[in-house]
């Protein structure tokens, strides 16, 4: 037996409290690992209802009218595509469906690439086939660029950059399209002259500058409909400005953006998510009363605590 | 499209899939395979930041400016270049207030304009009448009743098309449209004398929300006790005190829904990684070619065999071990 083995067998056995406090917080690690990975293999497919947010987001585009034209400002990064993905491709196909003219524009520099590809992938090709991966709707069709979508592009200088959006779009995007097309050329686009002449503009924020820079610096100004998809942690943060009818609709984190995948018919990537997330939940808000425990039995008579409760409870 | 997509493309994704689990093999604890991925994360970004930012910012504003002798740009290029003044001479390091001073000018400017849409429109609606009256589903707008619970814009249709002709007599009634089994379900859920659609519709002008009533008078105690909380002027004991305790308790609820949402927003990200591991975020088609589940169990095979090898040669070289 080796000296540092003999010291360990000469310790008093541990106490439960002491156990628990040293527990290794790697286990939940794994346990968080499994309720991902699981239900992503073995779908649960439970069930979830749209928020009144996201409906009042759904209203929103769905009041819009044929050959209306919407601003997408697509302001987010790699990191947060799990969460706005998903609602992303729904609004699109929503918007497709209804044949609204889409103009595309960031104020992320993280932003250009992805929406490039989204654009290929999403906007482009037609995404509403009835009766194809379980979509239930109106047909869409494929968009052309410039006919049909305009992608203006990043610029720098976040709230600089949305202001000026408020009072001349055109000018902000030195009057051409992100390929060089001059916006003058682009029949329903030219009269677009600021945010204000929009039907309606639609927010895909994953922080700042984004969906809060948007209503502080121009929706109140210029009394701009707005509407606004952010990530999870944006939601408490921008609820207050859709209880004020400044943001007419909001779709907050991934769950959200499966609410939007249910209304418009598709699901997609938000609904293949939505179980994972009420397992991962359900690990966390676990692990929240374990943590618990060990903190109450940690404390000093924590055990006897328990033991006196236990007692009572079973009438010994 | 699957069939388009390179070698290339197909080793970016297998990549991806070997610098994940490189950083989450951080969980085990600081490691090589964590650092080259870190390492390589900031090194990227950092490339992709200067390309980006000279493509879309100093060439079209700066660089073409010039070539165009738009003499005007030379402003922030004089700015810009007066900001490095601090690391290149002590004795100049005075100028780079300059533009400092610009910045915070200009964005002290922007936030003037906060004011207005948060303090302006959320003091409107906290000082709403604490009077309110149900919906009622045979006057309301189409989109009104889409928000109420239970029901859907499909429904909300429905009910506006059914009131042209014959009025609903009580909420009741909704049940009598023609509903998918869905819609269905969603109305019975959504019934409820407390919250539900029974608290907040009728058929009539008139009937009190009470739940409505109750939330509004809360959002007043609640934003009035949370302002007593902040304020410092007075010894917070007596009826102060418990009106600045229920402030707190007020503010510890935000703080408990900002946290389930960040929770739920880190889960996000994990659900993103594992999506694009497993190929759950892909064309079929594409994902077979990947073969991520078997490219996640050779990374995870080679980072635990370098970190062993790794561990390994720490001790023969009578180093102290990694925490």
């Amino acid at each position: 037996m080796t000296a540092d083995r003999l010291e360990r067998s000469a310790k008093p056995p541990r106490t439960l409290a002491e156990r628990l406090t040293t527990f290794d917080r790697r286990w939940i690690f794994l346990a968080m690992g499994l309720a991902i990975v699981i239900p992503l293999l073995y779908p649960l497919n439970l069930p979830f209802k749209p928020s009144p947010m996201v409906i009042a987001l759904y209203d929103t585009v769905e009041s819009l009218k044929e050959e209306d034209v919407v601003y997408l400002s697509v302001d987010l990064d790699p990191a947060s595509t799990p969460e706005l993905e998903p609602f992303f491709r729904a609004v699109v196909l929503h918007l497709k469906r209804k044949n609204i003219k889409i103009a595309i524009g960031s104020t992320w520099y993280s932003a250009p690439p992805l929406i490039e590809r989204w654009v290929r992938d999403v906007v482009e090709p037609p995404q509403g086939i009835p009766g194809e991966d379980g979509y239930q709707g109106a047909p869409d069709r494929p968009y052309k660029k410039n006919a049909d979508y305009a992608w203006l592009g990043f610029r720098e200088g976040k709230e600089a950059v949305i202001n000026r959006l408020g009072s001349d779009l055109q000018g902000n995007y030195s009057g051409r399209t992100s390929d060089g097309t001059p916006i003058s050329s682009i029949p329903w686009l030219k009269d677009k002259k600021r945010l204000a002449d929009f039907d309606l503009v639609i927010l895909v924020s994953a922080g700042s500058p984004g969906a809060k820079e948007f209503v502080q610096q121009v929706q109140t100004r210029y009394s701009i409909p707005m509407v606004a998809s952010v990530t999870s942690v944006m939601t408490t943060d921008l609820t207050p400005y859709y209880q004020a009818k400044q943001l007419l609709g909001l779709a907050g984190g991934m769950l959200a953006s499966a609410e939007y995948e249910q209304l418009v018919g598709k699901p997609g990537l938000g609904a293949k998510a939505a179980d994972v997330l009420s397992v991962g939940h359900l690990v966390v808000i676990l692990a929240i009363v374990f943590g618990n425990i060990i903190y109450f039995t940690s404390r000093p008579g924590g055990v006897r605590w328990l033991r006196r409760l236990r007692r009572r409870g079973g009438g010994r | 499209m699957p069939q388009l997509v390179s070698f290339a493309d197909i080793a970016g994704y297998w990549l991806g899939i070997f610098l994940t689990f490189c950083i989450l093999s951080f969980l085990y604890k600081d490691n090589p395979f964590y650092k080259f991925a870190e390492h390589l994360f900031i090194g990227v970004s950092i490339g992709f930041i200067i390309i980006e930012q000279y493509f879309s910012t100093l060439h079209p504003f700066l660089v073409e400016k010039l070539a165009d002798k738009v003499w005007l740009a030379l402003v922030p290029l004089v700015l810009c270049l007066m900001m490095f003044t601090k690391a290149v001479s002590k004795r100049l390091s005075w100028l780079s207030r300059y533009p400092l001073a610009f910045f915070v000018a200009l964005y002290a400017g922007f936030a003037i304009k906060t004011v207005q849409a948060d303090l302006g429109e959320q003091m409107k609606l906290s000082m709403q009448d604490l009077d309110a009256e149900k919906v009622n589903i045979n006057t309301a707008p189409e989109a009104q009743l889409s928000q109420l619970p239970g029901l859907t814009p499909p429904v909300a249709k429905q009910i506006v098309e059914r009131r042209a002709q014959v009025p609903f007599e009580k909420v009741d009634d909704i049940g009598q449209l023609d509903l998918t089994p869905g819609q269905r379900d969603l109305l019975a859920d959504g019934r409820g004398s407390l919250i539900g659609l029974d608290a907040k519709a009728a058929a009539r002008d008139g009937e009190k929300d009470l739940f409505r009533i109750f939330s509004q008078v809360l959002l007043l105690l609640g934003l009035l006790s949370s302002l007593v909380y902040f304020y410092f002027s007075i010894e917070q004991k007596g009826a102060v005190g418990k009106v600045s305790r229920f402030g707190v308790w007020i503010l510890m609820i935000g703080f408990g829904a900002s946290f389930g949402y960040t929770v739920q927003g880190r889960l996000s990200l994990a659900i993103g990684r594992a999506m694009d591991v497993l190929g759950k975020d892909k064309d079929p088609l594409l994902a077979d070619r990947i073969h991520g589940p078997l490219v996640a169990i050779v990374s995870i095979a080679v980072i635990v065999l370098g970190i062993v090898l790794w561990e390994l040669r720490l001790r023969r070289a009578g180093k102290p071990p990694v925490p």
